[in-house]
């Protein structure tokens, strides 16, 4: 469960986010929609702990993100904007080390290895370096690292950047599946059908402050479009930026 | 310090799939030895030549002066006829030296007057200097030969003109003309492992950031620290082979090289000196991968990392250049030098100077020390949150 209060950063003049507030529930999706540029992406990099918020305060499962990073850090896994992976190595070493740097190792880590290259269909290329990958190949090994411990928080940075229509499907099932599991996940996206096709709950945000928040339901009614892209469109006050 | 390990070993095994970095870091090694090598052989075969060849030399004018000819000749000098235009050929490089005999000679020597000589040469031309020493030296001889025959005919004792006799006594030996190249292992030692070790430090930190998997990484419930500690550590082996294969290149070099032969003296590196010297290294090895780590650590992508290569790898080494030319005496503020203490200790070492222990101690303390402040720098840079966004 992640709980926001105030968040605010700026860079330098630029002020990215301004208190923003919101709750992600567990064995929900929340979508944190807006056009590029919104403060999306600053948002979830001080909800995973790379950036410090200059002001208001954030919690991940009870415990606080800028006093206690290590534990928050374990209960979060993070597609982050940046998705490097290392190409000398095999995708499962890539996903090997992240779980050890989790503390995980010997069977346990290696029969969850095996679950996530069977639930992302993966193995095929398993053992192959991940050089010259696909962008779609790279992003499942990226998810995988991400989810190699098990977090109970899931958080994505605009996952389905990039790819084809089949791999945007089993990403939004794969998105699915993690919430039937009971996970809190948080992703960003300014893709307006796939916000309201998968989300439990929607923060649309613009120019760093929070706009609505709501279901699809209570969002087309604040609104009273019954189109949920012309709610959207009415919230933000432009068609700038999404699609 | 379980995480530390985790990082070296990720760390370790890209790095040596990482063929690129790491060959082009033991080229590096051999850079030294194959250089030195040369020169060695160049000097020496220069050394032969001059010696064991008799000097040509282009006489212009002979018919002027037919007794300082022969004086010529009885010097082993090969007299030969000197072209139309003397001074073309100097210029042109054709010729090192010619003598000029003028009309006027013959006359001005019979009359018992000062005769006049020309001597073209250009002395800015190092490999021309041999030769133009010596024609030097053989004319001196006649000038003082013909003066000292003059006054004993005048009857007078040819004492009276020598006033002061200069006694020189030089205390070069052919050991201290090698000493110039031994003096200068030390700088492509350090060389060698700053050099090696660079593309594989940048490679694991500026390179993640470049490919965007830093970002990921520091998710992980790890410190910064750790981070950069075990990057920084997992450059270090390879900074040890590169350290060792220069070494050995070295040994190699003079074993092949029939050194003594050539600048008549032998310079050897035994197995016991091999160790000795790799010993004394081993902290700028660290040194090697702390500096590298740093300028990682706040440059965006090895490209960027690459231009501070040049300098990097010239600047521990200045000192040693310095060395091969002003002698230096290992005392304490020397060894509070990182890597200038280890090169008045190599040198000592392969001078079979006595070497204080105190003095290797400081040195490796105090280097140590340095590539921990340098390491903890580095750790700062990482826990600024710029690494991220910068």
């Amino acid at each position: 469960m992640i709980q926001v209060q105030g968040l605010s950063k700026s860079f330098g003049k630029v002020l990215a986010v301004q208190n923003v507030s919101f709750s992600a529930l567990n064995g929900q999706i929340t979508g944190l929609l807006g056009p590029n540029g919104a403060g999306k992406s600053t948002t979830l990099r001080m909800l995973y702990t790379l950036l410090r918020p200059d002001s208001g305060l954030a919690v991940i499962d009870g415990f606080d993100i800028t006093r206690d990073p290590i534990q928050v850090q374990s209960r979060i896994g993070v597609l982050a904007d940046a998705r490097g992976l290392y190409g000398r190595l095999t995708t499962r070493e890539n996903i090997r080390y992240y779980g050890r740097l989790h503390g995980l190792e010997g069977a346990p880590l290696e029969s969850q290895i095996e679950k996530l290259l069977l639930l992302l269909d993966m193995q095929a290329i398993a053992d192959r370096k991940t050089d010259g990958f696909s962008t779609g190949e790279k992003l499942k090994v990226a998810i995988a690292r991400a989810l190699v411990h098990n977090p109970p928080n899931v958080l994505l940075d605009e996952p389905t950047n990039g790819l084809d229509v089949m791999s945007t499907r089993a990403m939004r099932q794969f998105i699915s599946r993690l919430r039937d599991e009971g996970k809190c996940v948080l992703f960003t996206s300014h893709i307006m059908q796939e916000v309201a096709a998968l989300c439990d709950q929607i923060v649309i945000m613009a120019k760093g402050v929070v706009s609505a928040t709501g279901s699809p339901n209570d969002l087309r009614r604040q609104t009273s479009h019954e189109n949920l892209e012309d709610a959207f469109v009415a919230v933000i006050g432009s068609e700038e930026g999404l699609s | 310090m379980k995480k530390i390990g985790i990082i070296f070993q990720k760390e370790l095994i890209d790095n040596l799939r990482d063929y690129r970095s790491w060959t082009i870091g033991l080229f590096w090694c051999l850079f030294g030895p194959l250089l030195i090598g040369g020169m060695i052989m160049l000097l020496g075969n220069t050394i032969r030549e001059n010696l064991d060849q008799p000097l040509h030399l282009a006489v212009s004018g002979t018919e002027n002066a037919p007794s300082l000819v022969s004086f010529l000749k009885q010097q082993d000098v090969i007299v030969e006829p000197a072209p139309a235009n003397p001074r073309a050929a100097v210029i042109a490089g054709d010729l090192n030296v010619v003598l000029v005999i003028p009309k006027a000679y013959g006359d001005d020597f019979s009359a018992g007057k000062r005769a006049t000589l020309q001597l073209i040469y250009d002395s800015t031309r190092q490999s021309a200097s041999p030769d133009i020493q010596r024609i030097q030296n053989i004319l001196d001889g006649y000038d003082k030969y013909m003066g000292l025959l003059r006054l004993s005919l005048r009857g007078i004792s040819p004492q009276v003109t020598r006033v002061v006799l200069v006694e020189t006594v030089d205390t070069a030996t052919p050991q201290s003309q090698a000493m110039i190249f031994i003096s200068m292992l030390p700088y492509f030692i350090i060389f060698a492992i700053f050099n090696g070790v660079a593309l594989i430090a940048t490679d694991s930190t500026a390179g993640e950031r470049e490919r965007g998997s830093l970002e990921p990484l520091l998710i992980n419930p790890l410190s910064r620290g750790a981070v950069v500690i075990g990057k920084m550590l997992s450059a270090v082996p390879f900074g040890m082979i590169n350290l060792l294969v220069t070494l050995v290149g070295f040994a190699a070099i003079f074993q092949v090289l029939p050194v003594e032969e050539l600048i008549g003296v032998q310079i050897g590196l035994d197995a016991g000196a091999l160790a000795a010297i790799f010993l004394i290294c081993l902290p700028i090895v660290f040194l090697a991968c702390a500096i590298q780590t740093l300028i990682a650590s706040f440059t965006r992508t090895t490209k960027e990392a690459g231009t501070y290569l040049a300098f990097v790898g010239l600047i521990p080494a200045l000192p040693g250049l310095m060395l091969a030319f002003l002698p230096v005496k290992p005392t304490l503020w020397t060894m509070l030098i990182p890597t200038f203490g280890q090169q008045i200790l190599i040198n000592q070492f392969l001078r079979s100077e006595p070497i204080l222990a105190s003095n290797l101690a400081i040195s490796a303390v105090m280097t140590l020390a340095v590539s921990a402040i340098i390491t903890f720098g580095a750790i700062k840079f990482y826990e600024n949150e710029r690494i991220i966004i910068g």
